[in-house]
């Protein structure tokens, strides 16, 4: 098992409580699906100035964001830990080098920082499917991104990773899977009966490295909301009832990390696991 | 290349996302699924021998809990809004939506679709509401996302509107 958790304060009005943890499971041999956690800051900090106003510094000071980031490698022997690895890695490597499209960010021109976060998912897919193309068939993963500058959420999702928010007790699914199960059911050539049935539901209809189609979007948060991003060895075996019950009730990102992980693991475990949590808690007034 | 932000605007489940879902992927499911947050979609399309990128802003829709926040109407160039002709009242709200889209982004180029047009038998909508909407200076186009009926024909027109405004 691995994890990571961290809780920053910041001049937005609260802190976002961090965490991240993955596991193997209790039937696999490796576990294919990887996580990162990440702030990006503006750095200029004052050291001495003979300015009177020092308003401007604040301003530099202020902007944060915090990615998200989950992916769960599908392939054979061991191609689904490279592809999961190689397409984190790579979204790493895009974004250091395009940080300036954060450093420029606002919400008047956010399309082209929505373009970025786009263009970095492609780079991932091309610089997999470029390794593998003289192997026939390579490995692809699943991609799920979410890059919080408080209060907005921007995210792009390839897969069956998920993405969720929990307002005052209410979880919402911000991902829909992209499964071959969901399509049979959206273009209604099978009903959602017949679909759980078959294999078509684990069947991914959009992978990084495979057929990439990426959803984008983005919603608001509000302060004491909870995001939560996660691989589908959670939620195969934890259901919203209970994602929703263990998310309001625990009282920072790590306990919710260990609560849902346990809970995934007693359900079975089949499945790698991998959850992601990032709560907005207000600062006391 | 021209670029062009529309919002998708309206009560829940008016068929916004199955607007898009037929103009961008010609697809239709009746399965209905409640977007949550913003959901972006893009379409090239050609105005005039002029490529004209439009990136649709599938908002989710008003509820009664929930106002719009209107910071995501930030940047359109043109609003679409939709009402569902078998839902009386995703008309009478749809002024008061258009009231806070105006305190924000001001006067754009703005179409009504009157969605759902397959079902004739259900529609409630009459004359007077359609004088209401021109009376506002609101063009409405009837639309079915079901059977594609008037969908192209809706996006076009606010493309050529937000191009040519």
């Amino acid at each position: 098992m691995s994890q990571m958790n961290q809780s920053e304060s910041s001049s937005i009005g609260g802190t976002i409580d961090t965490c991240g943890v993955t596991h193997t499971g209790k039937v696999r041999e490796t576990n294919e699906d990887q996580f990162f956690v990440a702030s990006l800051q503006k750095s200029l900090n004052l050291l001495h100035t003979s300015l009177d106003q020092v308003a401007a510094f604040d301003e530099v000071q202020k902007s944060k964001a915090y990615l998200f980031v989950v992916a769960d490698g599908v392939g054979s022997t061991g191609g689904g830990q490279i592809a999961s690895s190689m397409a984190v890695q790579s979204l790493i490597t895009y974004i250091s080098r395009t940080m300036g499209c954060f450093y420029g960010y606002d919400i008047d021109s956010e399309h082209e920082f929505i373009e970025q976060l786009e263009a970095a998912v492609q780079h991932a897919h091309d610089k997999i499917v470029t390794e593998f193309s003289s192997k026939g068939k390579g490995p692809a993963t699943t991609l799920t991104i979410a890059t919080l500058i408080w209060p907005r959420v921007y995210y792009i999702h390839v897969g069956d990773s998920r993405a969720y928010y929990l307002r005052n007790g209410r979880l919402k699914q911000i991902t829909r899977d992209q499964t071959m199960g969901e399509m049979m059911i959206d273009q209604g050539v099978m009903t959602e009966e017949q679909v759980t049935r078959s294999s078509l539901m684990n069947m991914l209809a959009s992978a990084v490295g495979g057929d990439l189609k990426p959803a984008v979007g983005l919603i608001d948060l509000q302060w004491g909301d909870t995001l939560l991003l996660c691989s589908d060895g959670l939620t195969r075996h934890v259901s919203d009832e209970e994602l929703t019950n263990i998310l309001g009730a625990a009282d920072s990102a790590d306990s919710a990390c260990q609560l849902l992980l346990n809970a995934a693991l007693e359900g079975g475990g089949r499945d790698n696991i991998t959850v992601v949590v990032g709560r907005a808690v207000e600062d006391d007034r | 290349m021209i670029q062009k932000k529309i919002c998708m605007v309206g009560v829940f489940g008016t068929g916004k996302t199955s607007l898009v879902q037929r103009f961008v992927h010609s697809m239709f499911t009746d399965k209905y699924h409640s977007t949550v947050g913003v959901k972006i979609d893009r379409k090239q399309v050609l105005l005039d021998g002029e490529t004209v990128n439009l990136v649709l802003w599938d908002l989710a829709g008003r509820e009664e809990s929930e106002e719009i926040p209107t910071s995501y109407f930030r940047g359109s160039a043109g609003i679409f809004y939709v009402i569902d002709g078998t839902r009386r009242e995703t008309f009478d709200q749809i002024f008061a939506i258009r009231e806070s889209v105006q305190g924000t982004i001001g006067v754009v180029p703005s179409l009504v679709a009157l969605n759902k047009k397959d079902l004739v038998d259900e529609w409630r909508l009459g004359q007077g509401d359609y004088n209401a909407l021109m009376d506002a200076d609101l063009h409405a186009i009837g639309t079915s996302a079901k059977s594609g009926e008037g969908v192209e024909n809706a996006f076009l027109w606010i493309a050529n509107a937000t191009v040519n405004k």
